[in-house]
């Protein structure tokens, strides 16, 4: 039997790969454990958790990140499935809208958002509700590149027409089609649009420090890295923690029912 | 009287006419079938039955009722495709009870109509899999039952078995038919494989560059093709250039050798008209035989080729020199003697096995 040749290079690689991950994360980590002189501790993740703004920035900004998934679905999703279905030459349109966000810089939307939504008929700024919904508009922008491309990649690969022909052909209505047929089988996808959304929001600072400031949970993170140095080590390695976390939350819901994602066609 | 009606039929995407002219009447319980190469329309006309194309004139009626403009989901059609199209997050027995659901029938209805349903396509077992637990030869009868258990007014299918391998085709089509006609259910099958056309079909629709060239029964079509393109596209056919001798006795000369057909020609004499022959209809016999009342022509064996149920022979017509390749198929049989390349041969066909195709260019 031929012996299976070891890749030097590739194992290298991957360990340098590993190490620019791991090694700045084992630093933080270390940091954050010598709060009490002398000796390793959790003390610093013990005030941060105690502090009573941890909670209430990180609650809000996972409210606003919930609400900006919800919308950016219910207006993504359709959209891209009807642009697929009925006008595909539309698609590069749709992309080319979908990279704006990456062009127009963070704080010259927020600048906009407010200079638009401070007076007249549409003054959301006056309210705290009013402020939230821009909130969650801003975050739509923000997320469309990404949400767009993980629903377009799930509506590749689906055979979005034949799929929609039979349902109707079975008597189905577009609300049927989409929530039984089409929005079952994107759910992985969905659900990998909906994470990096979240993950986006959590972490967001330049647009929830102009809009809500110290109420968001990127604000708040700026400023314990600014004042209390342990505890912005330990409160990083909890943002990581947190987002493994939802990782692995989307990866458990994710695995849905057998043939969830399979494509369909000839086998 | 007419369970589906088309009536004159046109579809226009933009500047190309993908399908025009189109007349036909499905009788109830019916199974006719759209036979032609691709881009002949067929599957457009298809789709304008389901609802998925709107006719740009012209008018469909089903049991009577006009359903031109009508939605796909309020039409009563069942459609299965080339590709399946089986909800993947369905099992095999939510996807058969789909339609039903849609409809909000009850739960036990629902549970009895998918039960017979599997019955019927012979897979009561596998309700409780998954679309890709499937084989394709399972998956289209599966979408097959899918688009029966909502009773539907018209059965259509799209190229269903064109995914499958040879074998399962074969299974395949056998079963639908069997299906078909248990039910009663009027079908419209839409297919370019002629085979699959003949061998199910009540009436075929020969289509061409979006034009009907023949509506009739299988054995017509092949036997009576109407159209020089319905002469070549069902079956083999040999084109012979041949010389008009005496166009009322039907007589032609093809490389100075007289050729007699059993009808008048609708040429002047000393036109040049192309014969058309079925490679069936001819004999092989050693040179020199005689034929009695039959054609005969003396050619030299190009080549043999061994096809498993039939062996098919080359030869060139003598005084033919650029002329093409006469083919000839022999039935197998163990005690067949095959012609040697090279060989003298005579080729033996009765006139009414000959006719001069019109379109002699197709």
């Amino acid at each position: 039997m031929r012996k299976r040749k070891i890749n030097l290079w590739g194992w290298l690689w991957i360990l340098i790969g590993v190490s620019y991950f791991f090694v700045p994360m084992i630093g933080t980590f270390e940091f954050s454990l010598r709060a009490k002189k002398g000796e390793l501790s959790l003390l610093a993740y013990q005030r941060v958790l105690q502090d009573p703004n941890f909670i209430r920035t990180f609650s809000f900004s996972i409210g606003m990140g919930v609400l900006t998934i919800i919308a950016s679905l219910l207006l993504i999703a359709p959209t891209v499935y009807w642009v697929r279905l009925r006008l595909p030459k539309l698609r590069p349109v749709l992309e080319f809208i979908s990279l704006m966000p990456f062009v127009v810089p963070a704080i010259v939307l927020v600048f906009g958002l407010i200079r638009v939504y401070s007076g007249g008929l549409l003054s959301l700024t006056n309210t705290v509700v009013g402020t939230d919904v821009l909130l969650v508009g801003a975050y739509m922008v923000l997320a469309l590149p990404y949400m767009f491309r993980a629903v377009d990649t799930g509506l590749a690969a689906i055979d979005v027409r034949s799929l929609t022909e039979a349902a109707q052909s079975l008597g189905a209505g577009w609300g049927t089609i989409l929530f039984r047929v089409i929005f079952p089988n994107l759910r992985a996808a969905l659900l990998s649009g909906a994470f990096i959304t979240l993950a986006m929001v959590i972490g967001e600072f330049t647009i929830a420090s102009f809009l809500v400031g110290m109420n968001a949970f990127g604000p708040y993170m700026s400023q314990v890295g600014r004042n209390r140095t342990y505890e912005s080590a330990s409160l990083a390695i909890i943002s990581f923690a947190l987002t493994w976390l939802f990782i692995g939350i989307i990866q458990f819901i994710g695995r849905g029912k057998p043939g969830q994602g399979q494509v369909v066609g000839a086998r | 009287m007419s369970f589906l009606t088309l009536t004159d039929i046109s579809k226009t995407f933009k500047d190309t006419a993908a399908v025009a002219d189109f007349n036909l009447g499905v009788t109830r319980g019916e199974f006719v079938s759209f036979l032609g190469p691709s881009g002949c329309g067929k599957t457009t006309t298809l789709r304008m039955i389901a609802g998925f194309e709107t006719p740009t004139t012209g008018s469909i009626t089903i049991n009577g009722e006009d359903v031109t403009y009508r939605p796909p989901n309020r039409r009563n059609v069942g459609m299965v495709f080339q590709s399946y199209a089986l909800f993947p997050n369905m099992t095999v027995a939510d996807n058969i009870g789909f339609g039903l659901k849609v409809t909000k029938r009850p739960a036990a209805e629902i549970r009895k109509t998918v039960q017979e349903m599997l019955d019927v396509i012979h897979l009561p077992e596998l309700g409780a899999r998954y679309p890709y637990q499937l084989s394709g030869g399972q998956q289209q009868r599966v979408a097959l039952a899918r688009a029966l258990a909502i009773h539907p007014q018209v059965l259509l299918l799209d190229e269903p078995l064109s995914a499958l391998d040879a074998k399962i085709r074969v299974e395949l089509r056998s079963e639908i038919r069997r299906i078909q006609q248990e039910l009663g259910i009027t079908t419209v099958y839409v297919t370019h494989d002629q085979e699959e056309a003949l061998s199910l079909s009540d009436r075929i629709v020969v289509m061409n560059a979006g034009r009907v060239e023949q509506i009739d029964a299988p054995f017509r079509i092949y036997n009576y093709p109407s159209t020089g393109f319905v002469a070549s596209f069902i079956g083999q056919l040999n084109l012979l250039p041949v010389v008009v001798q005496d166009a009322s006795a039907g007589a032609v000369a093809c490389g100075g050798q007289i050729i007699r057909t059993s009808l008048s020609i609708q040429t002047a004499n000393g036109e040049a008209v192309r014969l058309a022959i079925r490679p069936e209809e001819i004999k092989v016999a050693p040179a020199g035989a005689e034929a009695a009342s039959d054609n005969r022509l003396n050619a030299r064996v190009e080549g043999v080729t061994f096809l498993g149920a039939i062996v098919r022979v080359r030869a060139a017509v003598d005084g033919l020199a650029e002329g093409p390749l006469l083919a000839v198929d022999l039935f197998n049989d163990r005690q067949l003697v095959l012609p040697k390349p090279g060989e003298q041969v005579a080729l033996v066909f009765p006139p009414h096995a000959c006719w001069v195709a019109e379109h002699s260019e197709t």
